[in-house]
This record gives C-alpha cells, structure tokens and sequence, in this order.
C-alpha cells in the first residue's frame, strides 16, 4: 500500500533537544539543585523473608548531619502501585478493595532489596553513614524463590492466603481463558508435541539510577522524578499521600531511560514526599545502582508449558498453555504471558498464574508479555515445523493468524513481512534442513520469529496556542523518555497546521503545565497523545480561518481530548525477524551474525529515530536471549547478579549491525496512520536467536538465557 | 597537600565565607550542600579535607575537597559541571567518561584527589566559541543520543579515539567505545555517527 508523502512527517528530523543532549545540558532530576536541600537514602532488607522484631534507629539519628530517619514505626505511608495493581494500575476501585495493600516501609519484609528504613541528611556521605547504625532484629522466616515451590502445599505463605497473586477482586484465578473447543482441537490432531520452556528475569536497568526531589510550596508538593507519565504519577502520589491531585505537581523535563514500568509513582518518590513535609526543605532520594537493581522491577520470569496438536500437513489445530509467573512478593504488574493470538488456531486454552516468591519485584519491562510469551509460543513451533519437516517460514506462513469474517483488521501486512524478509536475508540458502549440519566447531544457523502487537487507540489530551508573533505552542504530558516524543508531537503540530518545525515550541513534562497524557508506556504515547496534538491542530486552524491570527497581545488556544476507535477491528503493528548465528561447540559462544528485521508500523512519522527504536530493542532481546538474568543463590535468598558487570548487558562489542525495512501504510487511523513502534522490536528476538541457535547445533535450548554452560552441556 | 584546621584557609574561615567547603579559583559558582546547621559542625570539622589544583574545560581551580569525593562528585556537585552523568558508580557502565590528561577516565572511579595537577575535560569542554565540535554534531544527525544519559560518556571516548586515530575503523571504534554501556542499546547508531566524524567520514 502506498502512502501519500507528507511535508514535515516522514523526514529524516534531529531531535529536537539533540543539541541539550550532546553538550551536558540536558538536565535529569539529579542534577537539580535547590538551596538547602538534603539528601536521603533508603536502608534495605538483607534478607529474603522475616518479621522486624525491633528496629533502633538512635545511633543513626545522633550521627552529625542527620536529619531525620524513617522506618515503618514512624511512617505508614500506602504504596498503592506498588503491590495492587497487577496491571490494572489506573483502577482507583481495585485500590480500595486490596486485601494486600504494600505500605512504604513494611514490618513484614519479604525480599532482598526491600526498604525498611530512609535517612536524610545534609550530604549523602553522612546518609550511607547512617545507614550502617540502624539496628535491625530480624526473626527471619522461611523463603521460597522457586515459582513451582511457591505454590506446593506447605510452601512458606509469603501472604496468608498463599503465594498464588489476588487478581482484581482478591481472587486467586489464573490469567487467560479459553477459545473454541480445545479437545475437538486435539482430537483432530496427527501428532500432539508437549515441552516446556522457561525464561529470566531481566532488569530493566535503565542507565539513569533513580531518585526523586521532593519540596513543598504550602500544602503543595512539587516533585521531580524520572517517570513515564507525569499524570499517572500525580494521581498516585496524591492518593497515596492523602492529597488531591491538584495538590500535586510531577515535574520530569528528562529521564535516562523508561523501559517500562515507570507510568506511575515510586515508593521512593513518597519518601522524599514525607521527608520534605517533615523538615520542611527540599530532600532528593538517590538510589545506588545495587538499589536500583534489586529494589525496582524487571520482566517476570516464567514457566511455560505447551501442548500443541498439529495434523501430518502442519495444520495446528490446537493449542494449550499452563504456565507460572514470578512476580516477586508484590504484584505491580499482570504477569500475562502473549503470544498465542500471532497463530489462527482457534481452539485454544491458557491458564496463567502469577506467583509470588521472594525474589525482586517484577514489572513491566519493554512489551511487558511478549518476549517470554513469544520465545515459549515460537520455539514449540519451530520444534513442531521441525518434527514434521516442514521449514519453518512455510509453517509460519500456513499457520499464522490472518484476517477473516469474525476477526478484521484495519490493515494486514504479517504475511508480507514474512515473505519480505525471508527474501532479504536470502532464507533459502542461510537456513539448514538438517541442523547442526556444520563440519568442524564453529557451526553456523538461521531462524525467524514474527509478531504481531496491538496498536491500539484511546484516550489522551493536547492543546495548542498561537500568538501574535506566530509562534506555536504545543502543552503535551509527554516526558520524552528516548524514543524522541518531544520532536514527533512538534513535528505532527506543524504538518497538520502546515508551518515550518521552526515554528513550534513545546512544553512537556510537567503536570501543572500539561493536559492529561496516557504517558510512555505501551508504544501508545505517539498513537493517543500524537492524535490528540493533530485534534488540537485543526481546531487551531478553524479558529484562524474564522478569527484571523491573532493581534498585539491576545493568543488562540485550541485543546483536543479525542478517544477514536477501531470499530471493533484488530489494529496491530506486525514484524518478522531473521537471524544468522555462530555457535562455537568448544567455547559454547554464540555470536550474532546477521540479522534482518522486516516491520509494519503504519506510516513512520521520524524515520532517524524509528529505525534506532527497532535497532535498540531487537538488542535488548539478543541481551535477553543471551547474557542477561539475575540469579539468585538459593541457600540463602541472596541476589547474585545485579548490576551491569553481573547482569551482562551487551556491549559495542557485541552487537551486530541490525538491518531494518518499514513496511509503510496508512489505515486512516491515528495520527497520519503511526502505529506502534517502541516496543515492536524486542518481542521477538529472543526467539528467534533461540530458533537460530537450533539450526546450527540442533539442540533445542528451552531455557533462557542460552549461557555457554548450557550450550556445553548438550553438544559435549 | 594535605590540609589540616590550621592552614592558610582555615576551615571555619572558609565555612563562613563561602558557605561551602570548597575554594575555587575564579568565579564557578559553587552549590555545596548544606553545611550550615549547628549540628553539622562536627561532622564537618571530622572530614579531612585536601587542597587540590586541577584543569578543567581549560580553567585552572583551586579547590579543597574530601578525600573521599570522586571525580564525579566535585564536577557535578561542586563545580556546577552536570553533563558527567552517574549511571552506576562502581566503574561498569561509563557514562561518567572524562578524558584526564586527554585519556578516557571513569570519573567516578578516580578521587577527586588523584586529579590534582592534572587535566580534565568534560562534557561541557567540547563545544569551543558557541559551536559544537564534529562529533557532537555527528551525534545529532545520526541520532546518536536516545534518552541521552549515557552521551556524555560516549563523546568523551569516541573524542579521544578520534585524537589519536582520526580515521578510526568499525572495530576500532566499537573497541574504543566498549566501556561506555548504552541501555537504549544505540549501539549501531553511535557507532555510525562517530564514523561520520572521522576524516573521511566512515568512507
């Protein structure tokens, strides 16, 4: 489908704060200063389960400098996001009813990492001082750390009721449902394939260590911390700390990194909160790297069992999932697994349960489903095109979901992406029919993955104003988080009210000064608050044709709060994925040599940007299929890994240059047909260097990360 | 230069004067925390404090600093230079990169102390009379920053590279870079824009 040309949308555009960002003039929360203020750091739990018998904070607070210590005695502050969400984050209703509130500090610690106590003091010196003379009585209490333990009767209940997760209604019921008749499915099935297939948790481990400045102005609390919703998280902190929301102002001007799980409010950002009302100063929480790591979120691990039933001629005709998410001892977000819905299959059962353990806390990582969803999902049906001997680009494309009667979509291209990239990595030649079919130890491999992710619309606000001078405002609650959203809503102003880039000013990331945004979460932010800025746009442009523009002192403001839907179709951006690997037996090396990615994500507004969003997350997930967990040592519940060095994140040299093609179209939808594109990227690299990593050695590997020693272990 | 309470500046001279526990040669404003407070008194009085002189961005300071500070820590905190970013603070990531005497040091792995008599350019040195240097203008055309916490750290490396090897290949570039970790895993992107910057502008 070809699109029609635009006149500032689609060029090659810098970002517009590139120059900030390249001189060190970019200014991220800590590098504010205020005059007075003080700095605070938070004790953490150094064991995985107990009961806080006595906590004796004297010593700390004599230490010179110190201003105040906190502990769950002296404050019992909610953190409603921080445990009762389970993906329902924006429901006030399910807040209220929770059997499972998480306060900021809690008596019942339940992981490695877990706050038990702040200090603030006059520099951070004298607050990691203090810190080493709080006294502590743990009675420490059974742990478990294992998903499949965690739910065996007589496991240590790190919740009375049970380490299975309440959903919205403090019910413990799986996740998912099921489709058509699943044993008409498996009945008529040739053959039936079971295996099962697990994966990591992975850090988000955004380069930014996270903290937060609080200070008030009266009953005012004015905050400053690195978030992906400036909206989402006035409305938490207000309604943690008792406020209303207009007595809350959540200022984010730049931040290091989203990554996911950011859209709301921190326990961190309630500490400053309450210290600053406290001392009545200004008071910044720094957290360390370590804390960083082990006492915010990553992507769920998982356990995933498959039962797939397929006729002789590859036909699925069936398909079951039972699988287990380790949520950590607090549910902050779904623990769903995707990925069934990319196959047409229609008789299908999945049965999720999110579990708690003490391990860290899980959350949203970058299409907070999918990678885990798609490596189990996808690796079962490489394994299944295998054992019946058909190539795994026919079986996707025989097998994959399409549009039909009861299942529309507003565009379709899953096939073209497929066929596109089999063409450009020349699938024919690099894949093996029989594989580990390569002479001597170096051996090389080809697989592929496809997906599809839903490019959803909604809800989201913008206004615009014009002065006499003919400069254009654009008030956006955008926090500009990477991906470059400051530039894409300026850049979609100006083409809709056709004057130059240059003309447009934008103000962003500030909740007093910005309408209501979806914020960055969910590949959403350009689709949602990028159509409402377009809305806006031609109120704007009604306004001048009737009125004129405006003279001396007077302006033109225009506002747009739109909720457009599908009409009921699927809306989704697609994407297929080619990976060449070298895989040395002797070593248990894997190396990434060539990788091909194809995506659909309806018209692309900033190619520059676009195509590093693609580039940047198809990494990640090498990161994800390679290298990255967090393990933990289980004798005494103790994380092993944290920090980049333990964590082992890809580095220069060890990335592939990755080949990217924007399928392009428009399907009248959204702002200029965009689709998603943020999140796309990561879903399904981890499976397809996995499936890769099949061709050459011709051992599945069914755990992530694929780590030497697993390697080794099965070519030895 | 080691500093004791009876030196040419006495601490509580300086308290007083400045309002901060640091002297610095020309005019940088300085933002220390806040030492004010009675109860502090001790707690200051307690750090041993070291007199240092160093370059930075081509001006000379002269500064008294705990012996315990980093690098980053009197860049960022006491000499109003916040471009050096901390990502980790125990030497993994790199993006506190500066160069020290024109080599790329994690700064905040280096003590304030150790960068006495030396040189040190930041983030803020690279542009000269109002402009950006190449690379830097290289890094906005290719994209090269995408949250950006980590650039800083990624210019100062690939300048250096660029000093010594103004035609640097693929792999010598991804070899100079490998200590400077980009969470955003714009790899690709860096990495193309620091090519354009070379003499033949990755030709």
């Amino acid at each position: 489908m070809a699109i029609d040309p635009l006149k500032t949308v689609g060029q090659n555009t810098p970002r517009i704060d590139a120059y900030e960002r390249v001189t060190g003039q970019a200014t991220y929360t800590r590098d504010i200063k205020l005059p007075g203020m003080l700095y605070a750091r938070v004790l953490r739990s150094n064991v995985p389960h107990a009961m806080i018998r006595r906590i004796d904070t004297s010593k700390a607070e004599a230490l010179p400098g110190v201003r105040a210590v906190m502990t769950h005695e002296t404050h019992k502050i909610p953190y409603g996001s921080g445990s009762i969400s389970g993906g329902r984050q924006y429901s006030d209703a399910h807040k209220d009813i929770t059997t499972r509130l998480r306060y900021t500090f809690n008596d019942h610690v339940r992981y490695v990492g877990e706050p038990v106590a702040a200090v603030a003091a006059v520099n951070r010196h004298v607050a990691e001082e203090a810190l080493q003379l709080i006294e502590i009585d743990y009675e420490e209490l059974p742990f478990v750390l294992d998903v499949e333990e965690a739910i065996e009767p007589g496991a240590p209940e790190i919740w009375s009721g049970g380490n299975i997760a309440h959903d919205s209604e403090n019910r413990q019921q799986p996740i998912g449902g099921r489709t058509g008749d699943l044993e008409a499915g498996f009945a008529e099935a040739d053959q039936i394939f079971e295996d099962r297939f697990t994966t990591q948790f992975v850090q988000d481990a955004q380069m930014e260590p996270r903290s937060a400045l609080a200070h008030w102005e009266g009953d005012k609390l004015i905050l400053h911390t690195p978030t992906q919703g400036v909206s989402n998280c006035r409305h938490d902190t207000a309604r943690d700390l008792g406020l209303e929301d207009h007595q809350v102002q959540v200022i984010c001007q730049y931040m290091g990194g989203g990554f996911g799980d950011k859209n709301g409010n921190y326990y961190f950002d309630l500490i400053a909160a309450a210290f600053a009302r406290d001392l009545g100063v200004p008071v910044m929480v720094e957290l360390s790297r370590k804390d960083d790591w082990l006492a915010t979120h990553g992507r769920w691990h998982t356990v995933q069992d498959y039962r797939v039933g397929v006729k002789d001629d590859g036909t699925v005709t069936a398909i079951q999932l039972n699988g287990l998410s380790g949520m950590g001892p607090y549910l902050r977000r779904s623990g769903n697994v995707a990925g069934m819905d990319v196959y047409a299959c229609e008789n299908t059962e999945k049965s999720i349960l999110p579990v708690h353990t003490n391990r860290v806390v899980s959350g949203n990582f970058r299409a907070p489903t999918y990678p885990q969803g798609y490596f189990g999902i996808e690796s079962m049906m490489d394994e299944v095109a295998y054992k019946l001997g058909i190539d795994p680009v026919q079986f996707a494309l025989k097998n994959m979901v399409r549009p039909t009667e009861t299942k529309q979509f507003t565009n379709f291209t899953l096939d073209q992406c497929i066929e596109q990239g089999a063409e450009l990595f020349d699938w024919a030649n690099r894949w093996k029919p029989e594989p580990g079919s390569d002479e001597g130890p170096i051996k090389r491999g080809a697989g592929m993955a496809f997906m599809m992710f839903n490019a959803r619309l909604g809800a989201s606000s913008a206004i615009l104003r014009v002065n006499a001078e003919g400069r254009y405002t654009v008030y956006v609650g955008v926090t500009d988080i990477g991906p470059g959203a400051k530039t894409t809503m300026s850049m979609l102003a100006a083409e809709e009210l056709g004057v130059p880039l240059s003309d447009v000013d934008i103000v962003w990331g500030d909740s007093d000064r910005c309408p209501y945004s979806v914020g960055e979460s969910g590949s959403r932010c350009t689709m949602m608050t990028g159509y409402a800025v377009v809305e806006a746009a031609r109120d704007l442009k009604r306004q001048i044709a009737e009125n004129g523009m405006p003279q001396g002192d007077s302006v033109l403001i225009a506002s747009a709060t739109p909720a457009p839907t599908t009409n009921g179709k699927l809306r989704e951006g697609f994407g297929a994925h080619f990976v060449e690997v070298e895989v040395d037996t002797h070593l248990g090396d894997v190396r990434v040599t060539k990788y091909v990615t194809v995506h659909e994500s309806g018209r692309i507004l900033n190619p520059l940007p676009a195509l590093d969003q693609i580039r940047g997350a198809v990494i990640q997930g090498i990161g994800q299929a390679l290298t990255e967990d967090l393990r933990y040592d289980s004798r005494n519940g103790q994380p092993l890994t944290s920090g980049y060095y333990w964590g082992r994140h890809l580095t220069h040299l060890d990335v592939p240059q990755i080949e990217n093609v924007f399928i392009e179209t428009d399907d009248g939808l959204g702002p200029y047909g965009a689709k998603t594109v943020g999140e796309s990227g990561i879903i399904i690299a981890p499976v397809a260097v996995a499936n890769a990593v099949y061709n050459a050695i011709g051992h599945r590997m069914r755990d992530l990360p694929i780590t030497r020693d697993k390697i080794l272990e099965v070519v030895a | 230069m080691k500093d004791s309470h009876d030196s040419e500046v006495s601490r509580r001279e300086f308290i007083g004067g400045t309002g901060a526990a640091i002297v610095a040669a020309n005019t940088i404003p300085v933002k220390a925390q806040d030492r004010s407070g009675e109860s502090n008194e001790r707690a200051i009085e307690d750090v041993p404090l070291t007199r240092i002189t160093l370059t930075v961005n081509g001006t000379e300071h002269r500064v008294a600093v705990e012996d315990r500070w980093t690098l980053t820590e009197l860049l960022r905190d006491h000499l109003g230079l916040t471009g050096t970013r901390i990502g980790c603070n125990r030497g993994e990531c790199g993006a506190c990169t500066v160069l020290l005497d024109g080599e790329p040091a994690y700064s905040c792995s280096t003590l304030a102390v150790w960068a006495h008599g030396r040189s040190v350019q930041t983030v803020e040195g690279l542009e000269k009379s109002g402009r950006v240097s190449k690379l830097q203008q290289a890094f906005i055309d290719h994209n090269a920053p995408q949250c950006g916490f980590c650039t800083s750290g990624q210019l100062m490396s690939a300048t250096a590279l660029l000093q010594r090897n103004a035609n640097p290949t693929v792999r010598e570039i991804r070899e100079a870079l490998a200590g400077n970790l980009c969470r955003c895993s714009n790899y690709n992107a860096i990495v193309e824009a620091v090519q354009a910057a070379t003499r033949t502008g990755g030709a």
